[in-house]
């Protein structure tokens, strides 16, 4: 391990040393040193997975062949690895698990620190909901797993909904609400969870109205994750495992996880907001007409994160919500009004939640506290 | 007078006798000017008090002021020769035994001085009263006229009232729901439907009725409408996953939930007949997929759809609204778009109904296709000219400023924002809204913290008011709309304008008239509104027709097309004056006219004038038999006060058919017209002169209508019925006798005359040839009369003297010959009747 500080917020360094069979690679982010470590195996298969361009969506996940059996421990078959986003978005404290496979002999490829990587036609990308200590017998319980495959007109999206005996997972495009309590630091907490219509996919996962990923941008995977076979950076892995083009600059703009507070709060904050918000509040968004631009590389502007910002749209009966953030004041910032609220019509994100994300607030709140001027 | 006069009048006064100034009744007569007032020592205590302080005053003084012109009038004693001085004055009207405040005032000059300024009208009586609450100490004071300020007559303000008792998780909803007329404040939680009934007599009941938990809240959007027909409003929850009915029962009292399981991300939501079969339906914009639509089977069950109209499969489906924008009397439907990024799904729609449960798409025909980014779309007819415009609203500058659409009556509309007001406004909402706020006859529009006030020219004029959106109704029944937002409602301070409102109910229609267009007539022209429910973005506002009229006092007609097609009228209903108006409840006109004559003679004029009653608006004239008549001086059968000429005598009957603009009802009246032919006639004696001798009555020769009455003057004895003539009991001379046929049938009086002689037998009377013939007189000067037997006709007669020869040659058998150039001396008169036979006797000529 090698881990290093940045001396500077803008000055990257990634640094490659190549070893005999190994290679070590690094890459810095402004925040912290990343580092992988080298990988004693080969490149990996795709032994038994099959997806079939021309007939996806399955009718049911196991007929992918992406997981060893059981399926509902969730562990991949060679081929199919596992990634986290530095931040991840909140969906009423669903936990995931995200896998990447692709066809063999086929790559992503690098376009930018904040762009969706270029993935090979073939490409799936898994993600899986569940809670843990769900009542009332305290187990782990998976809800769905949503899949986006990149077929040659475009990605599309399947939705797999698991059976109560967690054996298997069945398509269902038009959308399903599923009640859960679940224990969490010794709380209970419930939910009437929404598993998404292809519609409400669409909602998010869009640009110009075309279907896109969100997380799989190189700023949200650039860190260290615990492989089976051993911990690596996640960018270094996947070019490792041939899954992605070996092109990357020399440094990445990356965000961190924002429940880590030995990052500044800004930067905590910036990172919350690209995941939790900026797939509406970008260009060519859902509401990209409003003047929020919250994706990591834009909030470096603080006036594109709201800040001394009118919003465009009142709230009747909220007219103290004079800005999107009051420096200062959490009580007149219509952005903590919004994440603070559960009402539809309120609540920000529109999609995916429907109750409040406490640390989110928390984080929102401490940082317009944090703050007493407009930049 | 007042001044020192008065002061010194006092002085010899006893001090409990009544005064002037010292009650209300003898108040003194001031105009403007400075009066002194020694001590206020009036009788006369002012009450109410209209200024600060309280009661406590023992003692007044008082005057009377009636402006001759409007002004703004001060009354002062803030004057420098008052000091130290604490004085009050209340301003009133009315008369004493009820007299109101105008306004008052304690303290407002300098020290405890008082000053109030308040606007007089020309030719009102003002109390102006001092009291001794706090000073019985006199003073100076002065009333002062200035230019009055001139008061808009338009103006819009309101008065917030908090109501603490409106509770729920949703408080975005006005409407009637209990069809009274009364606009009444709905608001939604989980669990429970919270009803504020309006109460006639003023403020609310507040009702709360638990619901089974809403699978769907309203928390996008809520509409309110009759659609199980039972009297009740029934509710649809738009919300972010789908939609919850929650529908009426058991006489209002109870909800019952019907929720459907597809997947809606809500935006606006409307209640229409989309299918006209007489039962609502509801429509729901889709944010991110097609539109939906639920069809009503008639019994209360609503059947989900979607697609059809709005079908772009991103959606950008925010503000629908059901505008009849061509008036062919089916609603179409607009829907205002957003989406960010480029993408066609933010490209607003417009969608025709064609009558036939299809609709087209006329969004780029209709010129409507704009990408700007908008919620919601206000749509009136804000020039009052019969067709529908918009104000596409923008949410976001993004792809385009707020747009003012003019609707040109040929299905397209024009772009007609610049200098509109419009260009200029700078806020930005999701909701616009569109009422006649200032009742002064041009709608306006309202979104947040503004209302965009109508000029009548096509320009608004923004008005800053601290009020959002909210649910928009009249929450105080008095014609002026009001808002609900929250817990707060705005009540409309009433300015002077005139209004009416009306509530629909429809029977062959929906329940509530939803998609009827109603058309109000007047001085203005033509107002237009389409009933609807569901406008704006998320409230639900009245369904009542609200008109403001301005200062009109008259309102000729309202007409409502109903969705069933039917057509009602209602004929100068009162101003101000609430009404419900129930399908079916036709006003025909009553026909009805008056005939300048109904009995007449041949060949008159006669002027039908129309009375019918109840807005006719079109006349129909028939007559029969359809000959002998004809229209006269440019009037038709169509003419609403025709003139007809009767130019053959018969018996007629004239109908009118008097209908309203619609022509479907009509209501008829007949009358009969007696035509009678000019009466003629000419009478003649023969055989006159008559002989005082002759024994047989003389009959007259009577040509033509017969009933006349004879006359003549006194002397002749004659039949004033048969015209016969007695000689005998005559007195010689010449008469006129006069045949008189009196007015009859609305034919004039006529007459005919002839002359007739009687001829005393006794005087030179020679007969002849048994009596046949007789002569007179003889001698004879100047006329030579000769009378024959009936019988007897000669076919000439000479005059021939003594020695033979003639001289005069009748042929005729003339009664009367001229002689007057005879000379004197004896003649033979000789008759040669037919068979040539001749008479001869012989006269003197003197």
């Amino acid at each position: 391990m090698n881990l290093r500080r940045c001396s500077s917020r803008r000055n990257i360094m990634m640094q490659i040393f190549p070893l005999a069979l190994f290679f070590l690679f690094t890459i810095q982010s402004c925040q912290k040193d990343k580092v992988f470590v080298p990988i004693s195996t080969p490149p990996i298969g795709n032994s038994g997975v099959s997806v079939d361009l021309t007939q996806v969506p399955y009718a049911k996940l196991s007929d992918y062949g992406f997981f060893t059996s059981p399926m509902k421990n969730q562990v991949p078959v060679d081929g199919v690895l596992p990634y986290e986003l530095a931040s991840s978005l909140f969906t009423d404290y669903a936990l995931k698990k995200r896998f990447v496979w692709m066809p063999q002999g086929n790559k992503a490829t690098y376009s930018g620190d904040h762009e969706i990587l270029e993935f090979p036609i073939g490409s799936v990308l898994i993600k899986t909901f569940y809670y843990n200590n769900v009542q009332p017998n305290n187990e782990t319980k998976i809800l769905e797993t949503r899949i986006m495959i990149l077929k040659s007109t475009g990605w599309i999206f399947a939705e797999y909904v698991w059976n109560d005996e967690q054996t298997e997972a069945y398509l269902d495009m038009e959308g399903s609400y599923k009640n859960i309590s679940w224990q969490q630091g010794g709380v209970t907490k419930s939910t009437n969870y929404r598993i998404p219509s292809e519609t409400e996919c669409m909602t998010c996962h869009k640009d110009n109205n075309q279907p896109i990923p969100i997380g799989t941008k190189p700023q949200n995977m650039n860190f260290d994750y615990a492989y089976s076979d051993g911990t690596s950076n996640q960018l270094s892995k996947w070019i490792q495992a041939g899954f992605l083009e070996n092109n990357l600059p020399s440094s990445i703009v990356s965000s961190i996880n924002y429940m880590d507070e030995s990052y500044p709060l800004r930067l905590r904050l910036r990172s919350y907001l690209d995941v939790n918000c900026a797939h509406c509040h970008r260009e060519n968004s859902h509401c990209s007409y409003r003047p929020l631009r919250l994706a990591f590389s834009e909030t470096i502007n603080s006036q594109n994160m709201g800040i001394c910002i009118e919003p465009d749209e009142q709230i009747s009966s909220q007219a103290q919500l004079i800005e999107i953030i009051v420096p200062g004041n959490v009580q007149k910032s219509m952005m903590h009004f919004r994440l603070n609220s559960i009402a539809e019509n309120n609540r920000m994100p529109l999609l995916g939640r429907t109750i409040v994300h406490e640390e989110g607030v928390q984080l929102l709140k401490d940082f317009i506290n944090s703050i007493s001027t407009c930049d | 007078m007042i001044k020192k006069l008065f002061s010194l009048l006092t002085l010899f006064t006893v001090s409990n006798a009544v005064f002037a100034q010292s009650t209300c009744n003898t108040a003194q007569v001031i105009t403007a000017g400075s009066y002194i007032i020694d001590t206020i020592n009036g009788t006369g205590v002012p009450t109410p008090v209209c200024a600060s302080g309280g009661d406590g005053a023992t003692a007044g003084k008082w005057y009377k002021y009636t402006p001759t012109a409007n002004y703004t009038v001060t009354v002062t004693t803030d004057l420098a020769v008052n000091p130290d001085i604490d004085n009050r004055v209340h301003i009133y009207t009315g008369n004493c035994g009820l007299l109101l405040c105008i306004t008052g005032d304690d303290d407002s000059g300098t020290g405890y001085l008082c000053v109030v300024t308040f606007q007089v009208i020309a030719g009102t009586e003002y109390k102006i009263a001092f009291d001794n609450k706090w000073s019985s100490n006199g003073f100076t004071f002065e009333l002062q006229e200035t230019p009055p300020i001139i008061i808009n007559p338009n103006a819009l303000t309101f008065t917030s009232q908090n109501i603490p008792t409106i509770a729920g998780t949703y408080k975005i909803a006005v409407a009637d729901m209990n069809s009274d007329l009364l606009d009444d404040i709905v608001s939604v939680s989980s669990e429970n439907v919270q009803i504020h009934y309006q109460l006639a007599t003023g403020g609310f009941n507040q009702v709360n009725i638990a619901t089974t938990p809403a699978t769907f809240l309203p928390s996008w959007s809520m509409a309110i409408a009759d659609y199980n027909k039972d009297g009740y409003g029934d509710l649809l929850y738009g919300g972010g996953s789908g939609v919850t009915f929650m529908r009426s029962a058991n006489n209002g009292t109870e909800f019952t939930q019907a929720s459907t399981s597809q997947y809606v991300f809500s935006q606006r939501s409307n209640f229409i007949d989309l299918n006209n079969d007489g039962n609502l339906d509801a429509f729901v914009c889709h944010d991110v997929a097609p539109n939906v639509y639920y069809l009503n089977d008639g019994l209360g069950n609503l059947q989900f759809y979607q697609g059809g109209m709005g079908i772009h499969p991103n959606g950008g489906n925010y503000g629908s609204i059901w505008v009849d924008y061509n008036n062919d009397g089916f609603s179409d439907l607009f829907i205002a778009k957003c989406r960010g990024g480029n993408t066609t799904a933010k490209i607003n729609e417009l969608h025709r109904n064609n009558g036939d449960g299809t609709f087209t798409d006329v969004s780029i025909s209709s010129n409507m296709a704009d990408p700007i980014q908008t919620w919601s779309a206000a749509w009136n007819d804000f020039d009052n000219d019969g067709f529908l415009d918009a104000v596409v609203g923008a949410s976001s500058f993004t792809d385009g400023n707020h747009k003012f659409m003019h609707n040109n009556g040929d299905g397209t509309f024009s772009d007609i924002t610049a200098g509109s007001g419009w260009d200029v406004f700078p806020n930005l909402s999701i909701e616009y809204v569109s009422y006649d706020f200032n009742n002064d006859g041009w709608t306006d529009v309202f979104t947040n913290g503004k209302i965009m006030i109508n000029n009548g020219n096509n320009t608004f004029s923004p008005v800053t008011y601290s009020i959002n959106v909210g649910g928009v109704g009249d929450l105080n029944n008095d014609g002026f709309l009001d808002i609900q937002n929250g817990n707060t409602i705005y009540f409309s301070n009433a300015n002077l304008n005139n209004w009416t409102k009306l509530q629909l109910k429809g029977i062959e229609s929906n329940s509530n008239g939803i998609g009827a267009r109603v058309e109000l007539y007047g001085a203005w022209g033509k107002q237009i509104r389409d009933v609807q429910s569901g406008i704006g973005f998320k409230h639900m506002g009245t369904m009542n027709v609200h008109f403001g009229i301005g200062s009109a006092e008259v309102i000729d007609s309202i007409l409502v097309r109903w969705p069933s097609g039917r057509v009602d009228f209602i004929c100068n209903p009162a101003i101000n004056t609430p009404m419900i108006l129930t399908e079916g409840s036709v006003q025909s006109p009553v026909a009805s006219f008056t005939a300048s004559a109904t009995n007449l003679c041949e060949g008159t004029i006669v002027n039908f004038t129309d009375e019918s009653t109840i807005c006719p608006s079109a006349w129909t004239w028939s007559i029969s038999p359809s000959n002998g008549w004809e229209f006269a001086n440019s009037s038709s059968e169509n003419s609403q006060n025709p003139e007809i000429s009767f130019n053959e005598p018969g018996s007629y009957t004239v109908q009118l058919v008097a209908s309203n603009t619609n022509d479907q009802s009509a209501n008829l009246m007949n009358e009969t017209i007696i035509v009678t032919a000019t009466p003629t006639a000419s009478i003649s004696y023969s055989g006159s002169p008559f002989l005082t001798s002759l024994t047989t009555d003389q009959t007259v020769n009577q040509i033509g209508t017969i009933g006349g009455i004879y006359s003549s003057s006194t002397g002749l004895s004659i039949d004033a019925n048969t015209g016969e003539i007695t000689p005998s009991t005559s007195t010689a001379g010449t008469y006129t006798v006069t045949y008189t046929i009196a007015a009859e049938g609305g034919c004039e009086e006529i007459a005919t005359s002839c002359s007739v002689t009687i001829v005393l037998s006794t005087i030179g009377i020679t007969e002849f040839e048994n009596g046949q013939v007789k002569i007179f007189p003889n001698p004879a000067e100047s006329n030579l009369n000769i009378v024959f037997d009936a019988s007897f006709k000669p076919t000439s007669i000479d005059l021939v003297s003594m020695l033979g020869s003639s001289v005069k040659r009748i042929y005729s058998n003339m009664n009367s010959i001229d002689i007057s150039e005879l000379q004197a001396g004896a003649y033979f008169i000789i008759l040669t009747k037919e068979d040539g036979t001749k008479l001869t006797t012989r006269f003197v000529k003197k």
